[in-house]
């Protein structure tokens, strides 16, 4: 076995069927690394393309790295990936800190989970020491009944207090347990945030994972890996970072909105005229701050304003989504949103898309619900708490915008905020053209973390409203490198402190491993990754209408923009190009 | 011309927007870390740090410090790395 790895992943059925370790060949963790990439392999070797995702018998893989443990800033991180409730695609989210160091030292390199507990529980797993100095994992269940209804927070708090400070908690809120499409899995403050992994696990009765483990995996050549280490930490500092250091991301908000491609009042606009009212600068101004970073990272993106007794954490796919997006330009009211979201345990994009979704449908007379108005922070406050709820209203918008959409009628599937099902993130697609093929294109969906073609669009190398074929290998490029790096797994706010990706990343997994690998080969290894998940789509049903726009965003040109159009003739061009570079 | 900063080159700046006259985009940039030290820290000799990107008028971006410029030009100084 290779250095970096346990060689074996921790299968738990949950419904009390056993717990078994199940070796991992080398060659597999050679192709697919960890996180992701490995989480993807389980997912196509389990079967899990034909279970219906909240089905007992769907697998929900927690998978770690190589470098989870190792010195290597931002490499505390871990990936949930199932099949989406919402999409029913392949899903991968990532999510932070010392759950997945803890996690990896429970002796495993990923966490496979099916079956449904009898009653909601906590699955706790710990290690017991053997003898000769060994250790063996420990799995039991115990009863959640005082946790349900729980937020994240207080979950997570209450567990370390039950348990012991030692333990780590991934845990859903109440909108995991009501099967709410868009659940999330909450740890330390952070979220696995899309697809809906949070109801994957809800529908498994389990309400939170705790674990504690020690065990270390060796490195190959700990003298190199440290000096690398330090190199990365000390660039890590640098400009390339400052932007998520000094502002954090909401900082996009004020230019997106210059560049008219800031989402508003559900994607009939690019520019919010209140913009300025929710904007980070103006937060700043306002409000105390404090900085916080994952476990193991020394950028400190997370930024945290104070509100009320409270801090919330500041992102801004958050801000877009709760403000613009729903043409609520009150900070607090957008505050106050983005933290219930959290204690919900809900996908602020998909929330806001679906939210401001509805509250076009209500402005066109095709849902009576007269209280859902754009610019309302209460009607926003209101639709969250019915959403987690699944009451009233909530119990359609929890399905997500597509869904919600085949329902309403009226064609109203053409003003559905979604790609494959999934909301879109913070970016105008017809002001920033490369990003909209990134989105049409997508694995899972409309998705701003597997895709970073907007860099394209934001640099030289296109036109961004007139994007043409050329643009097609950069978007490429930009996908390959995520589904390298959320394999790794390292952050992708990393970027920009490479001055060539791929052998520097190739210089991390020799060292670590001691694999021979080359940036070649993780050239490969990426578009390897990149194709399993299409595999996974093909074998779930995907089509290639799929990979396409709502028609509002091909049939409809922004306002106070003339320039950004796109029309359905050049994005089928362009995902045809796409296919075809890719040999699929 | 105009010049618009936005994100960190305007936490640098410490303003929003300022005048300024210069021939291209690399005049202009020297002009910058001429009036502004700490925005020298963004500069990598005679462009802008690979974090940081320049547009010309809202439609092209431009990195050439050769970019001529003309008087009523707008130049908005950004993050290159817009996501989040």
């Amino acid at each position: 076995m290779p250095f970096g790895y346990h060689g074996s992943y921790l299968r738990i059925d949950v419904a009390g069927g056993g717990v078994e370790h199940v070796a991992l060949p080398e060659a597999v963790l050679r192709q697919f690394i960890g996180g992701s990439g490995l989480g993807v392999r389980l997912l196509l070797d389990e079967g899990a393309v034909h279970a219906e995702p909240l089905a007992p018998e769907a697998p929900l893989v927690l998978a770690f790295s190589p470098l989870v443990g190792s010195p290597l800033t931002t490499s505390a991180k871990f990936a949930v990936v199932s099949k989406s409730p919402l999409t029913e695609r392949i899903n991968d989210s990532l999510v932070s800190s010392g759950f997945a160091i803890a996690g990896k030292g429970c002796g495993c390199d990923a966490i496979v989970l099916v079956g449904r507990a009898a009653e909601l529980s906590v699955l706790i797993i710990d290690e017991v020491d053997v003898d000769a100095g060994g250790k063996r994992t420990k799995v039991r269940l115990e009863s959640a009944a005082k946790y349900r209804g729980a937020t994240c927070r207080e979950t997570e708090a209450g567990l370390k207090a039950d348990l012991g400070a030692g333990y780590r908690v991934a845990s859903i809120g109440p909108a995991g347990e009501n099967s709410v499409r868009y659940a999330t899995i909450s740890h330390d403050g952070r979220h696995a945030g899309r697809g809906g992994s949070g109801a994957v696990l809800g529908a498994k009765n389990i309400k939170a994972i705790a674990l504690r483990g020690t065990q270390r995996t060796a490195w190959a050549h700990p003298s190199e890996l440290t000096a690398l280490s330090r190199s990365l930490s000390k660039r890590s500092f640098g400009p390339a970072t400052a932007k998520y250091r000094e502002l954090g991301t909401a900082t996009n908000l004020l230019t997106f909105n210059r560049f008219g491609a800031l989402p508003t009042r559900n994607f009939q606009s690019g520019r919010f005229e209140e913009a300025a009212n929710i904007s980070p600068e103006q937060l700043n101004a306002t409000r105390s701050k404090t900085r916080k970073s994952c476990m193991a990272c020394t950028i400190g993106c997370e930024h945290i304003y104070g509100n009320g007794k409270t801090g919330v954490r500041v992102e801004y796919e958050s801000l877009f989504a709760l403000g613009s997006l729903c043409g609520v330009g009150d900070s607090e009211a957008v505050l106050r949103a983005s933290e219930r979201c959290d204690e919900l345990g809900l996908d602020t994009i998909s929330t806001g898309g679906t939210i401001a979704f509805a509250m076009e449908c209500v402005e066109r007379g095709w849902l009576d619900e007269p209280w859902l108005r754009f610019g309302s922070g209460d009607a926003l406050m209101r639709a969250i708490d019915l959403i987690g709820s699944r009451e009233g209203l909530g119990n359609l918008l929890a399905e997500g915008s597509r869904r919600a959409a085949h329902k309403i009628g009226n064609n109203s599937i053409a003003i559905a905020p979604q790609v494959k099902g999934l909301e879109i993130p913070g970016y105008e697609p017809r002001a920033l053209q490369t990003m909209a093929l990134g989105f049409a294109v997508g694995a899972r969906g409309a998705d701003h973390n597997r895709s970073g073609a907007y860099e394209v669009d934001f640099s030289d190398k296109v036109d961004r409203r007139h994007v043409t074929l050329d643009a097609v290998r950069h978007a490429i490029d930009t996908e390959d490198r995520a589904a390298l790096m959320d394999s790794l797994i390292i952050c992708k706010f990393l970027r920009g402190v490479f001055t060539d990706f791929y052998c520097e990343t190739a210089e991390m997994l020799r060292n670590v491993t001691g694999w021979d690998v080359n940036a070649e080969e993780l050239r490969e290894t990426a578009k390897r990754i990149v194709s399993a998940k299409r595999q996974f789509n093909l074998l779930a049903g995907w089509t290639p209408a799929e990979d396409t726009l709502p028609e509002r965003i091909l049939s409809t040109p922004l306002p106070n923009d003339s320039e950004a159009t796109l029309s359905r003739e050049r994005l089928d061009g362009l995902v045809a190009e796409y296919h075809r570079q890719r040999g699929w | 011309m105009h010049v618009e900063f936005l994100g960190v080159p305007r936490q640098r700046a410490g303003v929003s927007e300022i005048e300024v006259q210069a021939d291209t985009l690399g005049q202009l940039l020297g002009i910058l870390s001429a009036r502004i030290p700490s925005f020298s820290d963004l500069m990598n000799v005679d462009r802008l740090h690979s974090a940081l990107v320049a547009n010309l008028n809202g439609e092209r971006f431009i990195s050439d410090p050769q970019t001529p410029l003309r008087e009523d030009d707008s130049v908005l100084i950004l993050s290159a790395d817009a996501g989040g």
